[in-house]
Formats: C-alpha cells, structure tokens, sequence
C-alpha cells in the first residue's frame, strides 16, 4: 500500500499539527515545479526541467506498473 | 578527490545557522550559510562527479538518486523552515564557491525577499479531490444484441460523466470554502493515476499558503468539508514548508 492511500484511509484525521511527510511525487511536483530559479552565473541549474520531468514520470510510472504485477 | 561545488538548499532571513545544531546535507555535506545583506544561503559542498552537468544528466534518470537527493534537499528545507523565513530554491541549483553564491543573491536580493515577505509566517498545505474507486461491475448476462449494447456503454458513459460533474462542483466548494483561509492558493496539475496509486480522477489539486496562526483552522475545516462531501476523498496533507509558493515574481 502506498502512503497516499494509507492517507486516503486516514481522511479526517487530517487535523494533526504533526507535519507530515511528502509523497516523493508530491515532493518532485514542487522541487521540479516551482522553487527560486537562479540562472547566470550558476554552474547548474534545472531551469529548463520539461524535458528532464517528463522523463522522471515515466520512469516513476514504470516502477509502478512493476510493483503491481 | 572530485572537484567539488555548493549546493543551494534555500534562502533564509535572520538565520543563525548555529540554530541548525551540525546538520548535514546531501552526501553528508555539513550545511553552512553565506550571508549577503540579511540574506543567508543555505550550502554545502558535492561532489561534480555525482552533480556536475554530466552526472546530473544520469542519476535524473535513476528514481533511487532522484528520490535521495529530493529527500535530502527536503529535509534541510525543513529544518530551516522550522526556525526563519525560508525560500526553498529548486532542486539541483549548483554554484561554484560561495563568492558565486553571495553575487547571486546580492543581484537578487529584492525579489528573494518579496518571496520572503509571502511567505514568512506561513506554511503550505497540499489538498487534493478525488473521485471513489469504482466497484467492481456486477457481472451482468452478456448483451443480447448490438444494440442492447450500445445502450449499456451509453448508460455508463452518462454515468461517468455525471459523476465527473458532480466532482468538479464539489472541488470547486471545497476550494471556495479553504481559500477563504488562505493568503494564497496555486491550482497544480492533476497526477496520474499511476504515480499516486488511487484509482479515483483527480479533479482538484492545489496548493494552500496558510498564516500560521490559521493552521487550526484550516484543519478543522478540512475536517468539516471531509464530512460534509463524502461523496469524493479529500486528500489533505500538510503542513509543509512554502515550495509552492517561492517562485520568484518577472521582471
């Protein structure tokens, strides 16, 4: 069971002031999505990530798709 | 020994980074601040071999790097957001040294500290809505004729598309009724279903900039829209640092 659906069991308990932790495809929305975008002098920098995201969902699908089988 | 570069974790205001008690970054790089005119960047050193261009250009593709350097960029977002206003960058921002890092900021400055200013004294909170799984169909004797069976797959499809409707309606409530509480909301993209493992379509997916001294609240009204719409799953977790919510403004 994912942590998302254990998540979906525990619907209304939402209320802790526990922080919980993030779903990696939640974490990889936000670190991959949004974010301060520094370019210039930078030596590195995933300002162009479309390409880069693409990839990463497919690779995390895939993974997926094993688990269930 | 590999050359080696600074790692960008986030930016804080009024950090003491003493405050951080010793922690350590990816690759067990310990965390420093570079200060530039009330700004702190929070660093630590990595290896080129495993972050330079080259390297990032392989371990993106491999889900175990990507998740362990998500994990550990999260994890010093997080300490950080604990104690000072923190703007989380985004993942794998490498300078240099720490002198690229301080005229960075320093050109920088005004638009890291109105994402600072959004954000200080607030926290994210990621609420999503959901269909219900499906039932499995009850079996049904199979379709006498071709047109009995048009008739079937037509019935379904207004019942799917209903349902779809009723959803969107129920989103669009629960958003209503939790923007109410928020400095600031960003509608993201709904996740495939394959990457969340629930079955149900996602029709909401959003990002909630909630002032601290509201976060009981918004709770307790989560609680109350989860009750009152048990028709979906309302799929609430936070709070989180504010990653949705540093984007830096245009120009």
């Amino acid at each position: 069971m994912t942590a998302t659906q254990l998540s979906a069991r525990a619907e209304g308990r939402s209320g802790s002031r526990e922080t919980q932790p993030i779903a990696l495809v939640d974490l990889l929305d936000r670190l991959l999505g949004t974010g301060v975008v520094l370019s210039g002098d930078v030596l590195i920098s995933l300002a162009g990530v479309d390409l880069v995201e693409i990839r990463l969902r497919a690779l995390i699908r895939t993974v997926r798709e094993e688990e269930q089988r | 020994m590999a050359e080696q570069g600074r790692y960008l974790y986030a930016v804080c205001r009024g950090l003491d980074v003493d405050e951080l008690d010793g922690l350590l970054g990816l690759g067990d790089g310990l965390v420093e601040g570079v200060e530039s005119d009330g700004l702190v960047g929070l660093v630590s050193s990595v290896d080129l071999d495993e972050f330079g261009e080259e390297g990032l250009r392989c371990n993106l593709e491999r889900l175990d790097w990507l998740e362990m350097a998500a994990r550990g960029h999260d994890a010093v977002v997080q300490a950080a957001a604990a104690v000072a206003p923190t703007a989380p960058m985004r993942l794998a921002t490498i300078f240099r040294d720490d002198d690229g890092v301080r005229r960075r900021l320093g050109e920088q400055h005004d638009r890291i500290a109105a994402v600072l200013d959004r954000v200080e004294g607030h926290e994210e909170w990621s609420v999503k809505v959901l269909t219900r799984d499906h039932e499995e169909p009850v079996p049904e004797e199979p379709p006498s004729s071709g047109a009995e069976y048009l008739r079937r797959r037509q019935e379904e499809q207004a019942a799917q598309q209903t349902e779809r409707r009723d959803a969107d309606e129920v989103a669009e409530q629960v958003h209503r009724s939790l923007v109410g509480l928020a400095a600031a909301s960003r509608r993201l993209p709904p996740q495939d279903p394959r990457l969340t493992g629930h079955s149900g379509t996602m029709v909401h997916n959003a990002a909630y900039l909630v002032p601290r001294d509201l976060s009981d609240a918004f709770s307790a009204r989560l609680g109350d829209l989860t009750g009152d719409y048990r028709e979906v799953l309302i799929d609430a977790r936070g709070p989180w640092p504010p990653y949705s919510f540093a984007m830096l403004e245009e120009q």
